[in-house]
């Protein structure tokens, strides 16, 4: 070891580790193999530390995925309704690299006219690449990647997944991806229910929620009949409901205007309080338009007015979510007249 | 029990034999090294057989262990090992025969002949104070460092110089030999290369007398 | 195992049987038992080594099999079993086929001298540690037909490689063991395991000393230095980590085992286990006194012995478990130090290899020879010897004086030998390449 000195400073070197002498490094590294299997005994929890045991025993205990982490994709449908938030834009399809996405476009079966929804959307599991492409590409918030993983099967076949082995609803991509989610989940539901309005029947339903739904409706339509009769439910928010024509269009979407609305009274008692007093004005205007459409209605039917106490509860929360909801409601009242006036 | 010795020790004569003959009748020259240990292995347990464990464990080690690998050593080394199209048996082979029925005899017949046969063995456990013949370990290394000194050292000196001959035909000058480098060995070589020829050219450079450099080195 | 068998046949059934009879059972059976613990040894270190080195690279190990993955060797074995047994189409059948039984055959006789408690040896041979370590030697030929019948370059530079090895690590294990056995006058396995008596100095040397099992070898310098020799030399004679060349898998894919599948690659790994069980079992009968420890000589006095044939069988059993316990714990102990050097080293190169056996274990050896030899002349001589003048000194005076001597001789050895060895080294690289450049050093 040499040290060099410049003429006015003194260069200070660092001298390094002690030599080791006569065997000295044999044992220095067996110490370090002792200290490592000694500290093995005990887990580590963070990566801070170089010995100690991190191993995961993965089918007994698992990591949390990452939010990002993708695996295979899957298409989500909302909780309560069902209703797929897929319109069979075919955006997935043209993008995938090893073409693996599969759609039919739904058709009305009367009219043969397309519906935003997917009749059928196959998905080759065995072929897919996990890029995450259609996740990225999907204009409509549908199809998301998912962090299962335990795939193998024994069957080749089994690969080979169709809409209703696809569908997973809102509340579990939620759940793996809360942040995601938050991120997209006002305009994934604007979307929807613009889709929504162009779907009939059942279709656009995930598969396995169409006996739900269909029991849910029935018994929707049930109660809406034996309150009717009285006409005097000033809460119950079913508008347009009340003529006796049973129309399944015009009460589904009232059920749905109802939802919203709840939905959005929730919203505004507690996530939003705070609500900029300047939205006011809009969410104001929205709900004198609601009580419009809703008295509208009121004249076609002679059920009471319904959604105009519905929408004015919600002035303080978000304008858009009240907004929306006052023209789904107009658009139902609209709706509902026109088919009464058809008829 | 003396039957059962016999049966053992005709079983073992027949392995040395069959061994043996195997030795000079199989064309394939790894194989004829293979029965030769079998054969030194049978001779081992001939020995076991005659209580004297230490020389069937000398037998063992020095044979069986040592020699038969160098054997196979020195025949893997060779080349052309195949021995197929070889002929075994030579025109002149009675001659060959002869020689070694000739050498055989020289060794048995005074052996035949100065034998005393009909010797009682021993029988019963050894006492601990008796010698305990040629069987012990004891006895033998008294026997070299005392009665058979000068045999002893003569074998001694004739392994050494066996294997400071080794050394000599396997021993090439330093200069001559050539060594396959290492990745990082060839980086120190180019290095040191650069070094010297810069310090060659800077040598040649300044090398007026009087120069503080060339001075100092 | 003769006595037991002995009274059961003719004192409890009265049979008459013959001599010879008795002996053939009794050896049979003793056989069986030691083959049966053979395999059961092979599966256990299997297991016991995975899960250590894991620990040691901070994994876990195979944990799934059974609890605590204690089943996963017999999951291993019955893989073994099951695969299909291939011979390369260029192959020497019969060589090819003898040599795995080749190998493992010297295992299973090895077991035949080894001490597993007071009284508990199979056979004792006048010459035990010879048989032990010339029976080892055959392997050797084994390997060397594996290698050769597989048809294949790289089982026959395993083979060779794993041959040169053995051979040449074969001359410092035996000069070490020589140092032990200068001292104990005796090649008797339970003569040197009868010689490590006492307390930290053994009731050999020095009169008087209480007899706890403990004046092991390795607490003298001769037996200190001759350990570490032989330990390493058993490392590579057992293929193990840093002499692991043979089965190098990153160069020469594995050894002479390469075109070996199935139940005779099966029967390889076993040897090679079986073989590392001796070896630590080895040490730790000639270093560490076996069944040697407190208690065992205090039991065994009590059972029935030949000194005292009214003790009470019991104790006899009492002391055989203390003894195996003490013998396999201090086996495994040196298992576990295989393990820890495979953890902590990586493998030597071919000529590393021969360079450390040769020029450095081998000058060691002989000097501990020399220590061993002045051990030997200061504890036993007397002035028949030429030793008269230490008579004065009294027992434990004169194990003083050769206990400083040796440790003087053989701490200067260590230290001059290393640095000489290291200096060497460094000194070729450097001159090499001066010399292959054609530059000045």
């Amino acid at each position: 070891m040499t040290i060099q000195f410049e003429r006015g400073k003194v260069v200070v070197i660092d001298r390094g580790a002690r030599k080791l002498r006569v065997g000295q490094g044999m044992l220095k590294g067996m110490a370090v193999v002792w200290h490592h299997w000694l500290k093995s005994f005990q887990k580590l929890d963070n990566f801070s530390k170089t010995a100690g045991v991190f191993t995961v025993e993965y089918p007994d205990e698992r990591i949390k995925l990452p939010e990002a982490y993708r695996n295979m994709p899957i298409l989500l449908y909302d909780d309560e309704t069902g209703q797929e938030l897929c319109t069979a834009c075919f955006q997935c399809q043209r993008v995938c690299p090893p073409q693996v996405i599969h759609i039919n476009q739904a058709r009305n079966p009367e009219t043969g006219k397309a519906i935003p929804a997917a009749a059928e959307f196959i998905i080759e599991y065995d072929a897919c690449m996990s890029c995450g492409f259609c996740a990225e590409v999907c204009p409509f918030d549908s199809i998301k990647m998912d962090h299962e993983f335990e795939l193998s099967t024994e069957d080749h076949a089994e690969l080979t997944m169709n809409k209703a082995q696809l569908s997973r609803p809102v509340s579990y991509y939620e759940r793996i991806a809360p942040t995601f989610w938050a991120e997209v989940k006002a305009s994934a539901y604007k979307k929807l229910q613009n889709s929504v309005k162009r779907r009939v029947d059942l279709i656009g339903i995930a598969p396995q929620m169409v006996e739900k739904v269909k029991a849910m409706r029935a018994a929707a339509a049930e109660s809406e009949a034996t309150e009717a009769a009285p006409s005097s439910a000033p809460t119950k928010p079913s508008a347009a409901e009340t003529s006796p024509a049973t129309d399944k269009a015009a009460k589904l979407a009232a059920i749905r205007a109802a939802n919203a609305a709840k939905q959005d009274a929730g919203n505004g008692g507690t996530s939003t309080p705070e609500a900029p007093a300047g939205d006011d004005k809009a969410a104001k205007l929205a709900a004198i338009r609601a009580a419009n459409a809703a008295k509208k209605a009121a004249e076609s039917g002679e059920g009471s007015a319904s959604v105009a106490p519905a929408a004015p509860e919600a002035p303080a929360g978000d304008d858009k979510a009240a907004r929306l909801a006052a023209i789904r409601a107009a658009n139902a009242a609209k709706k509902a007249k026109d088919e009464q006036e058809n008829s | 029990m003396e039957l059962l010795i016999q049966i053992i020790f005709f079983l073992l004569a027949a392995l040395i034999l069959g061994a043996g003959v195997m030795v000079v009748a199989v064309r394939n020259i790894i194989h004829s090294a293979l029965w030769l240990i079998g054969s030194f292995f049978g001779v081992g347990a001939l020995y076991l057989l005659l209580e004297a464990e230490f020389l069937a464990v000398v037998q063992v080690l020095v044979y069986v262990g040592a020699v038969s690998i160098l054997i196979l050593f020195a025949i893997m080394l060779t080349r052309d090992v195949s021995g197929q199209g070889e002929r075994l048996l030579f025109q002149r082979w009675w001659l060959a025969l002869l020689v070694a029925i000739t050498l055989f005899a020289a060794v048995i017949t005074p052996t035949l002949l100065a034998q005393s046969w009909n010797v009682v063995p021993p029988t019963g456990p050894i006492e601990p104070g008796q010698p305990t013949g040629i069987a012990g370990a004891l006895e033998l290394g008294r026997g070299f460092v005392h009665e058979f000194l000068l045999h002893f050292e003569i074998a001694g000196v004739l392994l050494l110089v066996a294997l400071i001959g080794a050394i000599v035909i396997a021993f090439e000058e330093r200069n001559r030999r050539r060594k396959v480098l290492t990745l990082a060995e060839e980086h120190e070589l180019r290095k040191r290369r650069e070094q010297t020829s810069d310090a060659n050219a800077s040598e040649s450079a300044l090398s007026a007398p009087g120069h503080p450099i060339s001075q100092s080195e | 195992m003769y006595d037991v068998v002995d009274y059961v046949l003719n004192t409890t059934f009265n049979l008459g049987a013959a001599g010879w009879v008795v002996s053939l059972i009794s050896y049979l059976m003793i056989a069986t038992v030691l083959f049966l613990v053979a395999p059961l040894q092979m599966l256990f270190l299997t297991y016991y080594e995975r899960r250590l080195i894991a620990r040691m690279q901070d994994r876990v190990g195979p944990n799934r099999v059974g609890p605590e993955g204690m089943f996963q060797p017999v999951a291993d074995a019955v893989k073994m079993f099951t695969k299909e047994d291939i011979i390369p189409a260029a192959a020497d059948k019969w060589v090819h086929l003898l040599a795995p039984l080749v190998v493992v055959a010297p295992t299973m006789f090895m077991f035949a001298v080894l001490p597993w408690g007071p009284g508990m040896t199979p056979i004792d041979m006048h010459i035990g540690l010879l048989f032990f370590f010339a029976v080892s030697s055959i392997s050797a030929v084994g390997l060397m037909m594996a290698g050769w019948a597989s048809y294949n370059k790289f089982s026959l530079l395993g083979a060779m490689r794993a041959v040169a090895q053995m051979v040449s690590y074969e001359i410092p294990a035996m000069l070490s063991l020589l140092a032990i056995v200068m001292i104990t006058g005796s090649l008797s396995i339970v003569d040197i395991v009868q010689w490590q008596g006492g307390l930290f100095i053994s009731s050999s040397d020095v009169a008087g000393v209480p007899n706890w099992g403990l004046g092991w070898f390795v607490f003298n310098p001769v037996g200190f230095l001759a350990f570490a020799a032989f330990f390493i030399a058993a490392l590579a004679e057992g293929e193990r980590t840093p002499f692991d060349i043979p089965e190098a898998d990153s160069e020469i894919v594995a050894g002479y085992m390469t075109e070996y599948s199935g139940m005779k690659f099966g029967l390889f790994f076993l040897a090679q286990y079986v073989l590392n069980f001796l070896l630590c079992a080895i040490t730790a009968v000639i270093f560490f006194g076996a069944w040697q420890g407190p208690g065992v000589n205090e039991l065994y006095a009590l059972g029935i012995t030949p000194d005292n044939p009214d003790g009470n069988g019991w104790f006899n059993v009492l002391a055989g478990v203390l003894g195996a316990f003490y013998f396999l714990f201090k086996t495994y102990a040196f298992f576990f130090v295989m393990v820890w050097i495979r953890g902590a080293f990586p493998r030597l190169r071919v000529d590393q290899l021969m360079d450390f056996g040769w020029k450095y274990l081998i000058p060691l050896t002989l000097v501990n020879v020399f220590s061993a030899a002045i051990w030997v002349g200061f504890n036993n001589w007397g002035a028949n010897e030429g030793f008269g003048f230490a008579e004065p000194l009294g027992d434990l005076g004169r194990w003083a004086v050769a206990f400083v001597l040796t440790l003087a001789i053989n701490i200067a050895a260590y230290i001059v030998m290393t640095r000489i060895y290291g200096e060497t080294r460094r000194v070729t690289f450097d001159e090499q390449l001066a010399d292959t450049a054609g530059l000045p050093s």
